[in-house]
């Protein structure tokens, strides 16, 4: 339980438009331990998505290293960076995300097709992470024929699917109401509990935060120590 | 790439079309209606440019036209080698003329007309002149001291300001002839044709018999027209009559086409530039449209990067899409294409020169065809490669 899976060391990221140069990052160095459920919080503009897409390898931080899982990810080529996406991280943004010309169904197993495996099992395994988070008579609908809490629970079963080394959310909760959020909090209680998944979380909600195992604050691009 | 790229390439290329079928739809249509603004416009011309051929062809020469060598004025034995070269399989007709010139007078009005000392039913195989009777008859076997004439020469026919003299007479009128020789006869008019083309309309014609009278020459020819099945098999017919002993000059009708060649010439200059600024124009239409239906899709794009789907499948899948909308586009275009010559085969165009039936060269449906699938695909490439290298981020949250 206690392998650290993710460990980012003095990441740094520089935003340049122009001569306008923006430190969203200054000197983050975090690590993660296997089977963690952690949870960003911060200010508005503090950084915690900038972070979260250093680590999510979504984005490529301008200073500074990050191993996941052993590997040096920074270092990766683009294309063996998407490989490592598509088969070890797994994503929930804010607004949802899906693709809107694929159903729920296909938007979950659009990734196991991917990676080859074979039609019965990613249809009967996008099916089984369907029904896990509720939508097992929702399958065939359109993202646009889903509410926004059933938009945000097919981009929960699409981010598992291929049960990944760590999932990755970015405010998850901030557009649901707050049964919906309850529900998904409690989701991810779940997984990290029953099958230890590894959760990276930002949110704004207090309550939220502290359901997870540990709380990073970050603050100006950088950790904030003063909170515990 | 491997089998299962390829198959989450179809399938997310058979999801954006399917969800997306009014885009579909338009975006076809302007590819067929492309298709069809640059090949109808050309197939239109073609047809022109062929239909003034054809008007030499089957009035002046023939698809051969055999004529006496340089030191000689007419063909001699002109029966015999008649005869002979219609016994070559295939030959649709063979026809000999002899080529004169009289003035014909009519009331107060003289002009100089061509004349054509034909056999009528030779000539019906070579020229059309038979079937373009427009009024009264055409010539019999055994017509003495009738004859037909071109609309171009009758004066009901002709536009008021046409600054041509012309003779004004119908059928059943007397017109007089006064050939070269002295020798003056009346005719009478027996009909009155219109090819359409402007080398025969202007012509007499009269039965060859009558040149024997007229002239006391017999078993001559100022020229043998030969009909074949087809056109571009000159050359093969016309070692088959060197083969069968004849010396005169056989010329194949392309080499007698002087002004009517420079004409078509530029017609197809003409095509060529109109085709190339259509080309250009529906290329443009075509990036416009799928460049906004691509940029459309860059936050998909953006998406599917971040779950982890590689670069060579998301290109390939806009790829294949922009296959099927340009060869699906292609392919109305074609079908609508064929549809409107069909239609314009059994209703021609009625044009001054002629009816003019539009001719799609299968070269020209190759080229129009490959030019627009290939627009399609590079309108849709770059955008889409554009967007598959763009930063995930900014794809998908706007920036
Ligand atoms: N693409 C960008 N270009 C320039 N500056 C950016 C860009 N993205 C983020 N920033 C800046 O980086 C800083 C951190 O942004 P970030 O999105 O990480 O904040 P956040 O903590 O997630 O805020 P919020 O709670 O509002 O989501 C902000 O000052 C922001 O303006
Ligand atoms: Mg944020």
């Amino acid at each position: 339980m206690n392998k650290v899976i993710i460990s980012a060391k003095k990441v740094e990221r520089i935003y340049s438009n122009g001569i306008v140069r923006t430190y969203a990052l200054k000197d983050v160095s975090v690590d993660i331990q296997q089977g963690e459920f952690v949870a960003i919080m911060g200010p508005s503009g503090s950084g915690k998505s900038t972070l979260l897409h250093q680590l999510g390898l979504l984005d490529n931080p301008t200073n500074g290293s990050i191993l996941i899982d052993g590997e040096d990810v920074v270092q990766l080529s683009d294309d063996t960076r998407t490989r490592f996406r598509l088969e070890k991280l797994g994503y929930v943004f804010q607004s949802y995300n899906l693709i809107p010309e694929l159903t729920a169904l296909e938007n979950v197993y659009i990734t196991p097709m991917a990676r080859g495996m074979p039609e019965e099992e990613y249809t009967a395994k996008a099916k089984e992470m369907l029904t896990k988070v509720g939508l097992g008579d929702r399958m065939d609908h359109y993202p646009s024929e889903l509410s926004g809490g059933q938009q945000q629970r097919v981009s929960i079963a699409r981010a598992l699917v291929n049960k990944p080394k760590i999932l990755f959310a970015d405010e998850p909760t901030a557009n649901l109401d707050s049964d919906s959020s309850a529900d998904t909090i409690r989701l991810f209680r779940q997984l990290n509990k029953e099958i230890g998944q590894t959760i990276v979380m930002v949110t704004h909600e207090e309550n939220e935060g502290k359901q997870a195992d540990r709380i990073i604050w970050i603050k100006d691009g950088i950790i904030d120590k003063a909170k515990k | 790439m491997n089998k299962n790229d390829l198959k989450v390439i179809s399938f997310l290329a058979y999801k954006n079309i399917s969800k997306s079928k009014a885009t579909f739809f338009v975006i076809v249509a302007v590819m067929a209606m492309s298709f069809l603004s640059i090949t109808f416009f050309a197939a239109i011309i073609d047809g022109l440019g062929y239909e003034f051929e054809e008007g030499m062809i089957r009035g002046l020469t023939g698809h051969l036209m055999i004529e006496p060598s340089a030191d000689s004025r007419y063909l001699e034995n002109a029966d015999s080698m008649v005869g002979k070269i219609k016994k070559i399989p295939e030959v649709v007709g063979v026809s000999k003329r002899v080529e004169a010139s009289a003035v014909a007078t009519h009331k107060t009005i003289q002009l100089g007309v061509p004349i054509f000392f034909v056999n009528p039913d030779d000539e019906r195989q070579v020229s059309r002149f038979s079937e373009s009777v427009v009024l009264g008859d055409y010539l019999s076997r055994k017509d003495n001291a009738e004859l037909i004439i071109g609309t171009d020469l009758v004066e009901a026919y002709t536009r008021e300001d046409d600054a041509k003299k012309s003779l004004d007479v119908t059928v059943g009128d007397t017109i007089q002839l006064s050939f070269s020789n002295g020798m003056v006869k009346e005719y009478k008019i027996k009909g009155i044709f219109k090819t359409g083309s402007q080398f025969s309309d202007n012509n007499i014609l009269i039965n060859y018999d009558d040149y024997e009278d007229i002239f006391h020459e017999s078993d001559v020819a100022s020229a043998i027209l030969v009909a074949l099945p087809s056109r571009g098999r000159e050359e093969e017919f016309t070692r088959k009559i060197i083969d069968l002993g004849v010396t005169d000059q056989i010329n194949p009708w392309q080499s007698k086409m002087g002004k009517v060649k420079q004409f078509i010439g530029s017609l197809q200059i003409t095509n060529t530039i109109t085709g190339v600024v259509g080309l250009f124009t529906a290329f443009a239409t075509i990036y416009i449209i799928i460049f906004i239906n691509v940029t459309n899709k860059r936050k998909q794009i953006g998406i599917l990067k971040a779950v982890g789907i590689k670069k060579e499948i998301i290109l390939g899948s806009y790829v294949l899409q922009s296959l099927i909308y340009g060869v699906a586009g292609v392919v109305i275009g074609i079908i609508a294409m064929q549809g409107l010559i069909a239609l314009l085969t059994v209703y021609p165009l009625s044009m001054p020169i002629g009816n003019v039936v539009p001719i799609l060269t299968t070269n020209r449906l190759v080229t129009t065809a490959i030019t627009l699938i290939l627009a399609s695909i590079v309108a849709w490439f770059f955008p889409s490669k554009k967007a598959a290298n763009d930063n995930i981020l900014e794809a998908i949250f706007g920036g």
